[in-house]
């Protein structure tokens, strides 16, 4: 069996599966949903061209607020060995890996009743997503810098201006630029945050084509806004893939030996480190202490309620947390099967696995509200009906964390050295036999790694959930989302309760990523020290 | 027993094998030497059926093996880095193609540690593959090829990178297991004194090329 026979039919189900629910919905949506006069209807409104312009400004505020607040951290980790290093990457990761809806409910647990809807609010909430982007991309960058360079520029005459301008600044532009412009896209689409943090006046494009679609039924108008969102975000993707082209040229990346905290530094260091620990951890904690309040008292009241009959909201909460579970446990299985086989594909499919990588990468090029907009504008006759199915939402999911999945799975296989496939055949293995002895045991880590991935996603997303969850049988975060929503202290105590259970489910699945990454890095330790 | 005629093949764009031929009889162990790059390692690539050749036959016993899948071949291989499984134990590298061939755990775990036993590893099966020395991890990879009761053993470069005390007790004891075994050996090396300390035959690659 070739190797490109194999990818051909391993890469036949994933790629049906995104055609299906990702491509098919996304050409419906243009195809039969718009019309010139939609166009020009929506571009010509006023409220358009003020969301595009919040949407636009909040992004851009956002980015500097994030590399702000995430530069002491990312030098810290970046340009320093010691010990917590990596204890302090990753409790700085714990922010994005979290569902928006429960980073927004704890800003709103956290911050006083006057700024816990405002634009202050946002922007704290957007930086506190994705420092973890900016100290994930630019550290390693920063990991790698030969600070030796930086002494050549200075015995040549560069003064400390001259030398960040022609030695750093052209070592980090690459790292910096993807970072920032990952970071405004999360922030441009932002959907829960705003939702929940920004008050009923402040709209993105992606809040606004939820309402559009959803509370006016204005599916031609929604459509356009989609479009404009795509529209923005390729050209933010062309525009930074322009700026970094030739980042990388001339950039030396080298192995370096990192410096140790010297005497002085050791205390900054510290002290970067308990701020960073104390801002992740402080909603988090603010909104497990707020859920243990009615009003200005202590009560467990939220907790009885929530597991009584007294509950307020549509969906009973034990209800919406099995429906969680089992949307999470049914997409983290499907998502992470199909993107076992894709992942396969793309890395025995020699050079053309790259269009197949690129075409894993589709759904994130569409928001999961226009997502979850496709598909119930799709399928929904007939025997596709489906926008009422539970299992639905789960499919949805698969779709989402596709991407991520893929992305964790493919450096896996690639790690793993053809020879010992060799070595299995020569001892009587058939390809197959190597691929479950061989192969998907030394992924082991990688597969649990991508399951707690997509379940992680799954647990938290909430923008095409929003959009598909049918009352009564509502996911955790629309549940959350809805009783926000209410008033009355008790109400707003079961939502605070529900999201300190959704933190709950979550971090269970980050340990299993955390987990399945210790144990790849130990198995690649091994296959390297034996290669060697 | 096993014959190689008129062989060739390719790497890239490079004709590696130009018309190899070599007849081996059975129990006969044969060392082929020659400068690193010749091809060597490709011509027992290409007996073992990891490499396709572009013509020439291979003969097992007077059949015709040349497009018979590796895992079918009855072809043992021990790579010139041994390429242990990281994530089995010493034993469950030994007893793998018993685990293939469907025998039980027990018994194949029984078989792994006599196999082990005969090159001074008793004791070894539980061990993690990583903790091994060179030349334990070379007489793992060994009984590996040994327990899957081979037509023919193929060795790349069986003795390579082991020091020198260590290189002539690992020689003494490979000869003493392959005479008590009566194995069928196609050895490579770059080293004419290794191939003939070994081998009851040492033929040079050049000579084997028709072109």
């Amino acid at each position: 069996m070739t190797n490109n026979f194999a990818a051909r039919w391993t890469a036949l189900l994933p790629v049906a599966w995104l055609t299906t629910f990702a491509i098919l919905p996304s050409a419906t949506l243009l195809i039969a949903q718009v019309d010139l006069a939609d166009v020009a209807r929506v571009l010509e409104r006023r409220s358009t061209r003020e969301i595009v312009w919040f949407s636009t400004w909040q992004a851009i505020a956002s980015v500097l607020i994030t590399f702000v607040i995430a530069a002491p951290v990312t030098w810290l980790v970046g340009r320093h060995h010691f010990r917590g290093r990596h204890a302090l990457r990753s409790i700085s990761s714990i922010g994005f890996l979290l569902p928006s809806i429960v980073v927004s409910v704890g800003f709103v647990a956290l911050l006083p009743g006057a700024a816990e809807t405002s634009i202050f609010a946002v922007l704290l909430a957007h930086a506190y997503f994705n420092v973890a982007v900016v100290v994930r991309v630019v550290a390693p960058r920063l990991e790698s810098f030969d600070a030796r360079l930086v002494w050549a520029a200075q015995s040549l005459g560069a003064g400390p201006m001259r030398a960040v301008g022609s030695v750093w600044w052209p070592a980090l532009r690459g790292a910096v630029v993807s970072a920032g412009a990952v970071v405004f896209i999360y922030c441009f689409t932002s959907y829960a945050v705003v939702r929940t943090l920004g008050g009923p006046t402040r709209n993105t494009l992606e809040s606004d084509i939820a309402v559009r679609a959803y509370a006016i039924g204005d599916i031609g108008g929604a459509v356009v806004l989609s479009l404009l969102q795509i529209a923005v975000i390729g050209t933010v993707v062309v525009l930074a893939r322009a700026i970094t082209r030739d980042a990388g040229a001339g950039v030396q990346r080298t192995r370096v030996a990192l410096g140790r905290l010297t005497k002085t530094r050791r205390a900054v260091g510290i002290g970067i480190g308990i701020v960073t620990t104390a801002a992740v951890l402080a909603p988090l904690i603010a909104l497990a202490l707020s859920s243990l309040r009615v009003g200005e008292r202590w009560s467990l009241a939220g907790w009885r309620t929530v597991f009584s009959g007294d509950f307020v909201g549509t969906t009973p909460p034990l209800r919406a947390l099995w429906s969680s579970l089992r949307t999470a446990l049914l997409a983290g299985v499907i998502g992470v099967a199909l993107a076992v086989l894709m992942s396969h594909a793309v890395t025995r499919f020699g050079h053309r696995g790259r269009w197949l990588d690129a075409f894993a990468m589709f759904p994130l090029a569409v928001s999961p509200v226009t997502l979850g907009l496709g598909l119930v504008v799709t399928f929904d006759e007939g025997w596709y009906d489906w926008r009422g199915a539970w299992w639905f939402v789960a499919v949805v999911h698969t779709i989402v964390a596709f991407p991520l999945a893929v992305r964790v799975l493919v450096p896996s296989w690639q790690n793993v050295a053809p020879s010992l496939r060799d070595a299995a055949a020569v001892l009587g293995a058939s390809p197959s036999r190597s691929l479950l002895d061989i192969d998907l045991r030394l992924i082991r880590p990688a597969i649990v790694a991508a399951l707690g991935l997509v379940g992680a996603v799954s647990l938290g997303e909430f923008g095409a959930a929003s959009m598909l969850s049918r009352s009564g049988a509502e996911t955790l975060p629309v549940t959350i989302s809805r009783l926000l929503d209410r008033t009355g202290d008790v109400v707003r105590t079961q939502a605070f309760v529900l999201a300190t259970l959704l933190v709950a489910a979550c971090l269970v699945a980050l340990l299993a990523i955390d987990g399945a990454g210790a144990r790849t890095r130990h198995a690649r330790g091994v296959s390297r020290a034996l290669s060697r | 027993m096993l014959s190689v005629v008129d062989l060739r093949a390719r790497r890239g764009d490079v004709d590696v094998l130009r018309g190899v031929s070599l007849e081996v009889s059975r129990g006969e162990r044969v060392a082929v030497h020659g400068p690193s790059g010749c091809g060597k390692t490709t011509l027992l690539l290409a007996i073992a059926g990891l490499v396709t050749p572009t013509a020439g036959r291979v003969m097992l016993d007077g059949h015709d093996i040349t497009t018979t899948p590796t895992h079918r071949r009855g072809i043992g291989m021990v790579f010139q880095d041994d390429q242990l499984f990281p994530h089995f134990s010493v034993a469950e590298n030994v007893a793998y193609s018993l685990r293939v061939a469907g025998t039980p755990k027990r018994k194949r775990m029984r078989e792994a540690e006599e196999w082990l036993a005969r090159v001074g590893l008793a004791g070894f099966g539980a061990r993690s593959v990583d903790g091994l020395s060179g030349g334990e991890a070379k007489r793992v990879a060994l009984v590996r090829t040994l327990a899957s009761s081979p037509a023919v053993v193929l060795l790349d470069e069986p003795l390579t990178g082991l020091d020198d005390e260590l290189h002539q007790q690992l020689l003494l004891d490979l000869r003493l297991l392959f005479d008590n075994l009566g194995t069928t050996v196609v050895m490579v090396t770059h080293d004419r004194t290794e191939g003939a300390a070994l081998a009851h035959r040492s033929v040079n690659f050049t000579h084997l090329m028709r072109d």
